[in-house]
Parts: structure tokens; sequence; C-alpha cells
């Protein structure tokens, strides 16, 4: 088993190597430049300029160069100032990611609190009334687009009961006195992000708890657990529940991966200062080393967890061994 | 269980109910849900909240260069000068803008180049919020650090246009500018700031020598609060990036003494959502950088509908839509079709039917509030919507109507290709307008669009558009036209592509012109000038006027004072007047 954990993360970071070099290479791709940027909020800028500032941030330089330089950085340990602030980036990440990651476990406990037991409820009864209305609801939730789902709870909640706050993550210019307090002002501005978030990851994750609930309970060590005599929730969660869980793992395990990486859209709908927005936003503005950190940020996660899947496949699973 | 299922359920049907009333209802606003919004608490000067969508960026006034910074740095600080709501020139942190013609300012030459001398003073009571007086050292420092080759600043001009100056011995306050060559536009200084002297020139001295070292350890960026780095009616009291900055007055301010005691800029960056922030009372108002046209016109309907207390402000800016053509396309040569394309456009309708009349038809690059504007026949040829005479020209050119009512000559057809950038619903709209009037006389013209980064970073820059490239020009009053009419400024590869002559034109004469406009110091010299400039572009057509595009901003009825600008030096210059009771 440790074999496998270090062959896995040689791999994980080869694949991490090769994955900044083209994401770097992407970046330089896109038409424009930090000092395009410039050009086109002042109409005044010289050729003078033009060729001083392209020097000054490297951009006449081949890009291998450049790779190798920002690299180089890495593997030192500095991250490098984000342009547009001139502040270090990770000054600027280390509160976005606090907040995307906030938003994100809470997303996905809410999401797997609900949609597990509801999956299973289904998995019990299929066919049932109650499996229509789960299904209907999880295919709807799948389908809704996130912009407009996002703008239908800010009408109902913000706009017409004004009942929860619009956007933002806090109440501007409130001074807290208690953790409690700072608990509940900042809780409120959570709700409609995550039901935002939640209400697709529902639809999703009680889809593939009942269809691998289903057909785990169709084993026959599950007759041959319910002609021992066990009890109906031992025979569910010890032996149909468990053997349904590998496929959960997997869609679960990519979906702890996203925590760091930020959902644009919603944070974007609510004005919710997180990492998804920061990417989008650093992308935009030509801002490549808080886009570079934050590309890396996921790519790892995702290799991360996919590790993190396979290692816990044989937690669940004895017949699956490491080779 | 049951009752987390309670629970879900009640949020999808209150999703759908909502779902169904947007259904049912295919106009953009859904009335019925607006219908039932709560009146937004009356408002104080206690504080107020400002939406905005774009992302701010250092406050360092030699670095910051985004528009939303500038919008934010008015409230912290002030210049020598500045353009006021009326687009006039008036002294800011100066005594007075000097002049010739009050002996403040003289031509002098310096080994042999002629060059330009200008007293500048302060003002007697100007400090710095932590109460240092702004002296003539803090504009010395500033063109220091702006000149260190270390330092990234986007145009150096603004400072190293000053090459000396020279401090009276007995009044720190008052100093003597020698500019590097004589320009009449010398008082221009709206753009060029001082620099803390007293508290940055430590980290210069200390951090200067290395790249980006200043920026990256400035105060501004270290200490952003500290109160000695401004000297605005406002200090910052609170940066959160990405989500608002909080200000408070400055109690050192020297100035009309700000009425509202708390600004908040909350950053909205979805477009589609500031409406409802504004409902629900997370922001107050709605800056200048905020709702798009079409939205500003729907939520004008809405407030006069439903009667809400708030105000939607149009101000026609110095963006100047347009078309450039360009002239390296075979058929656009002809001056010929260039008028018959601008014959065939009708402005009026275009504006009244797309934007319902609030903004206004362009004639010209010049904007109707700034000095130079003429709209005098006698002065520039002007193009009423007419499209015989357009018929008429192109039959003289040769293009004769195909079976399919296009146009061709040997062979070819008129067909032309106009870009613009992709998602621009105006844009989109005036496109197929256009489209719709050409066909009529016999142009095909077909739309190609680019995602703005595409079409600005490569297709308008390096000059890659087949024909036509539908866009904004954004400028300032009294602006010389250089940057985009000299043919030295035909972007090329050899000049980095920084020039904005996309359109190719040469007109020696108009050259001549631009080069002549910097040196006439006389203003009605000067005026003349440009209308012979004027007289060239609106003759030979080398762009498609279209409109002046206009600024919007939504405001609660109780804020007096306020006055939208239209120009570089937007509404928080006069931050000072707002008044909320």
């Amino acid at each position: 088993m440790l074999n496998f954990i270090l062959r896995r993360i040689v791999q994980t970071l080869l694949v991490i190597l090769i994955l900044s070099y083209v994401c770097f290479g992407l970046m330089n791709l896109m038409p424009g430049d930090p000092v395009e940027m410039m050009i086109s909020s002042n109409p005044k800028i010289t050729a003078a300029d033009v060729e001083r500032l392209r020097s000054f941030y490297g951009l006449d330089q081949p890009m291998y160069k450049r790779y190798l330089s920002w690299a180089g950085d890495i593997v030192q340990g500095e991250l490098g100032y984000s342009r547009t602030y001139r502040i270090p980036v990770t000054e600027m990440m280390g509160p976005a990611l606090g907040h995307t990651f906030i938003l994100s476990v809470a997303s996905l406990v809410f999401s797997l609190i609900i949609a597990i037991p509801l999956g299973i409820l289904c998995a019990l009864k299929p066919n049932s009334k109650v499996d229509y209305v789960v299904n209907l609801f999880s295919f709807a939730g799948i389908s809704v687009p996130s912009f407009w789902l996002g703008i239908v709870l800010i009408i109902i909640f913000a706009v017409n009961f004004q009942i929860l706050p619009a956007g933002g993550y806090q109440t501007t210019g409130m001074a807290y006195e208690t953790y409690w307090a700072e608990f509940l002002d900042k809780g409120k501005y959570l709700i409609l992000p995550i039901l935002s978030l939640s209400i697709q990851s529902i639809g999703r994750f009680s889809r593939f708890t009942r269809s691998s609930m289903l057909e785990a309970m169709r084993n026959d060590f599950i007759r041959t657990a319910r002609a021992k005599g066990l009890t109906a929730q031992v025979v569910i969660w010890k032996h149909g529940f468990r053997n349904a869980l590998i496929p959960l793992v997997t869609i679960v395990a990519l979906s702890v991966s996203s925590i760091f990486s930020g959902a644009l859209i919603t944070e974007s709908l609510f004005a919710y200062p997180g990492v998804g927005r920061l990417l989008y936003t650093s992308i935009m503005g030509n801002d490549f080393n808080v886009a570079m950190i934050s590309f890396m940020i996921s790519v790892t996660m995702v290799l991360l967890m996919n590790l993190a899947a396979d290692l816990l496949y044989g937690v669940i699973d004895p017949r699956v061994s490491y080779k | 269980m049951k009752n987390i299922n309670i629970l879900l359920v009640a949020v999808l049907l209150l999703s759908f109910s909502a779902c169904t009333k947007k259904n049912k209802n295919p106009e953009p606003a859904p009335v019925p849900v607006a219908a039932a919004t709560p009146e937004p608490p009356k408002l104080n000067n206690s504080e107020i909240k400002i939406g905005m969508i774009q992302e701010f960026e250092t406050f360092n006034p030699l670095i910051a260069n985004m528009a939303a910074t500038s919008l934010m740095s008015k409230l912290v600080m002030r210049y020598l000068v500045t353009i006021d709501a009326d687009g006039k020139w008036i002294p800011q942190l100066a005594k007075s803008i000097p002049s010739l013609e009050s002996g403040s300012a003289k031509l002098v030459t310096v080994a042999g180049v002629k060059k330009i001398e200008a007293v500048w003073e302060i003002l007697d009571n100007a400090v710095w919020g932590d109460g240092k007086p702004i002296i003539c050292d803090d504009f010395a420092f500033a063109i220091k650090v702006a000149s260190a080759a270390t330092v990234s600043i986007a145009e150096k001009e603004v400072y190293t246009q000053v090459e000396k100056v020279t401090v009276d011995p007995l009044n720190p306050k008052k100093c003597t500018f020698l500019y590097d060559k004589a320009k009449w536009d010398f008082y221009q200084l709206g753009t060029f700031a001082p620099l803390p002297k007293h508290l940055e020139e430590k980290i210069f001295n200390m951090h200067g020598a290395e790249t980006a070292g200043y920026e990256k350890n400035s105060l501004y960026v270290k200490e952003p609060y500290n109160v000695g780095l401004y000297n605005g009616p406002y200090l910052i009291q609170e940066i959160q990036l990405g989500d608002h900055v909080t200000f408070v007055q400055n109690p050192k301010w020297f100035g009309e003494p700000a009425k509202i005691k708390k600004i908040i800029f909350k950053l909205i960056p979805n477009t589609g959502t500031l409406e409802a922030n504004l409902r629900s009372g997370t922001i107050d108002m709605i800056s200048s950088m905020g709702f798009e046209l079409d939205q500003a016109l729907a939520f004008e309907k809405k407030v006069k509908a439903e009667v809400l207390p708030y105000t939607v402000l149009f101000q026609p800016s110095t963006t100047y839509e347009h078309i450039d053509l360009n002239l390296d396309n075979h058929a656009l040569k002809d001056i010929k079709v260039r008028k018959a394309l601008n014959y065939s456009i009708n402005r009026e309708e275009l504006v009244n039917s797309l934007f319902e009349g609030k903004q206004a038809p362009a004639i010209h690059n010049i904007t109707p509030k700034d000095a130079w504007y003429t709209d005098d026949p006698a002065k520039v040829t002007i193009y009423k919507y007419s499209p015989r005479d357009a018929e008429r020209l192109l039959d003289e050119a040769g293009w004769k109507r195909g079976p399919d009512g296009i146009r061709t000559k040997a062979g070819k057809k008129l067909s032309f290709t106009l870009m613009t950038t992709a998602g621009n619903k105006t844009r989109e709209l005036v496109q197929v307008y256009l489209q719709n009037g050409w066909k009529q006389i016999g142009i095909e013209v077909n739309s190609k669009n680019e995602p703005a980064r595409v079409f600005f970073g490569e297709t308008t820059k390096k000059r890659a558009f087949d024909s036509m490239a539908l866009f904004a020009w954004v400028s300032s009053p009294e602006s010389s036209p250089k940057s985009t009419f000299l043919s030295t400024n035909i972007p090329n590869a050899k000049n980095g592509y920084s020039g904005q002559n996309q359109m190719g034109w040469i007109n020696k004469e108009v050259d001549k012109l631009c080069l002549a406009l910097d040196l006439e110091f006389t203003h009605e010299k000067r005026i003349q000038i440009v209308h012979n400039i004027l007289k060239y572009y609106t003759d030979e057509v080398p762009v498609l006027p279209l409109y002046y595009r206009s600024v919007m901003s939504v405001i609660p009825n109780q804020l007096k004072g306020f006055r939208l600008t239209g120009h570089q030096f937007p509404e928080t210059n006069e931050v000072e007047k707002w008044n909320l009771e």
C-alpha cells in the first residue's frame, strides 16, 4: 500500500508539473496581455510606454523563460504578487479560499445530508409515489441553470420577503461582539448561495445513491442477510449501503476536489468573494500570478482527491487491493 | 427525515412558483414580484451604500489605472486641477490655473528648445489627512518616483512632461514647473497626483532600486488606512478585497465640508443582480459603473410604474460609438462608397427606436459637451439620412444592382463584414439595424462578432478586420485627436501596435494640423484648427459616426447635489456636495 501511495504521489507531481506548463501556455495564448489592458483603459499611453511596460513585466521574453522564472519562484515558496493589487498572492488567496471553503463544505454537507437519505428511500421503495416525486425534483434540480435559480432565490427571499440579504458575505461595517453574533450574521449571507449550489447537488447525489443502492440491494448477500434474520436497519446500512458506497465515494471525492476551486456563477450572482470569482477576474484582468495559483490549487485538489478516493475504495471494500 | 423532505419540497416549490410567474410574463421585469417590494428605509446623511460592478485595485495614484479605482479614489485624492461636471477645467488643489494671459505662465527657450514655464500655487489650507501641508515637494517627489525605471506607471509622460520643479524659498506651496516642451494644454494636469513625500520617501529610498520594489512596499499597499496618504474629503476606513470599501469623513479636509458621514462602495459583479440588491436595500444607489443602458431604461419604466423612490439619471458622455472603416479594403478605398454608407444610416431613428432618445446621434468624434464641438454645416459635412443620395453615389461609383438586389462591380459583390464585441446586446442590436439599412441600398453586410478580449486584443489592435469594426473611443473634452488621426499612429509591428488610427487614414494635412494644434496657445485659433481637422474627417469619412454614449446612475430621490459628468473625472469628484437630508 505504501508503494502504491508513493507511486501515485510521484505520478501526481508529474501531472501537476505538466499541467502547470499547459496552463501557463494557455494563459499566454490568450489574446491581449496586462499592457493591452492598460492601453484599453488609457488611450494616451504611447508606443514608448508600451515597450517599457512589456519589458517591465517580462512580456518581451519567450514563454519558456517566463515559465521557468515563475516555476523557480514557486519552488522557492514565492507565489508572486498580484499585478492588479500589488499585494502578495497569498494575501489575496487566503481570504478567498476561506470563503469558498466555508461555502463549498456547507453546501456539500447539506447536499449529502439530504440526498443520501432521499436516494436510499427511493431505492428501498422503487416506483413508489415517493420515488416519483423525489425523481421529479432531482431531475428538476439537475436541470435548473444555477444563474437562473440564483436570481429566483434573490427575488423571492431578498427582494420580496426581504428576509435574507441579496449578496455579500457579511453586513458591511458590522463589528461583532461575540463569535455567535458573527456566526449568525455571516450565516444568513450563506443561506441563498448554499441553497443555490445544493439544489443541483442534491439531485445529482440522490440519483447516484438511488441507483447504486438499488444495485446493492439486489445482491444475493442481502437476501442471505435477511434470511439470517438480521434487522432491516443492519441489512440496509451495514450490508446494502456499504456496498453502494463505492460509486458514491467517487462522485463525492470529485465534489470535494472543487471545494477550493469555487463556484464562479454562484459567487458572482451573490457577490460572494470566493476563489471562483477571483479566478475569473484575474483571468479577465490578466493577473497571471493569481490565475496560475488558482489553477494549481484546483489541479492539485482534483489529483489528491482522486488519490483519496482510490485509497477509500480499499477501506470500504476489502476485496480491493493495491498492487 | 420527514422534516428534511418537507423543507426540500418547500424550497423547490418556491423556486418553481417564481419560475411559473416568469414564464407567464415574457417582460424582463417580473412586475407582480416587484409590486410586492417593500419600501426601502429612509436614508439620512449617516451612511450611503453604492453598488458598482468592477473590481478595484491599489489606491496608489501613480499606479492605479482602472476606472473603478478612479471612481473611488476621487473620494480620497484631489489633484491640482480637474474637469467639472460642465466639462470645464477648474483648479482643485491649486489656487488658480496658470495661463499666458494672466502672466502666470510664459514661453521660454532653454538650450535652443522652446518650453513653457508655469507658476502653480497650492491652496494655503490644503493638507494631507495627517495634517501635514501639501507642498510643492510632494509633486516633485511624485515626478521622481514616476521617472524611475523600476516603477510600472502606465502613462509616464503625465509626470515626465514636467522637467523641473523650482520651489519658492519663501513659500513651499508656490512652485514653478518647467515643461519639456511648449504645449497649450500644459495646465491639464488632472491625473498628475502629488505623493506624500513625508511618508513615501523612505519607502522609495529603501525599495526604489528593485524592480516593482516601491509599488509593492508603498504604504498605499502596506498601510492603506494611513490617513496621511490621502487629501480628499474622505479617508479609507476598511478595504475588503472583492467585496467593499468603506470611506469616512476626513476631519482635516480643507474644502466644502462633506455631508454624508460614511460611504460604502459595494462590489456586485453581476449586473443582473444589481437591481435586486438595490430593491432589497443591500445598496442605496447604483454608480455610473453599474447598469447597462437597456437595464437603466427598463428600470426607469419600473420607477414610474411602481412609483419607486429612485431617479434614473442619464448623462451624455465623451464616449463616441462609431464604425472604423478599414481603408485598405478595395471597395472602401472609394470615397463614394464610404459616403453612401454614411448617408444610409438613419441615426435619429436609431437612437430613438433603440435607446428611447437617451443617447445622442453623432456627427463626428467631438461630443456636444466639448468646447471644440461644431455642427455648423459651413465647417463640417453633415450627412442627413438620404438613401437616394446613397444610391446615387453607388451608381456613380459603378456598383450596379444584381438580381438579388445586392450591388456588383466587375463580378464582385458589394459586401462587407461588420465586426464588434460578442455578447454586447446594444451593439448587436445596432448591427442588425445597420445591416437592414444598408441592404435597402444594395450593400450586403455580414456580422462577425468576437469576445471583447479577442476583438480588442487582436483584431482591432492589428487592423485584422476586413472592412468594418464597431466600437467606442473614450475621450475627454479638448483632447488632441493625434492618437487616432495621425498617420504615424496606424498600428503596425514596428510601433508595437500602439497607435489607434485603425482605419489606416493617411492625410498629410490632418497630420500637420494635429501637430500644429499642440503648439497653438490661442483658444480661438485652436478651435479653428480643430474645425479644419473635422472638415477633412467628415469629408473623407474614414469612420462612420453613430452616437455618443450616455452614462447612467440610479440615485435615491432624496440625494441632492449629485451630478454625473460623462467624462474621465467621475461623479465622486464632487462627492462633498452630496446631501441626503
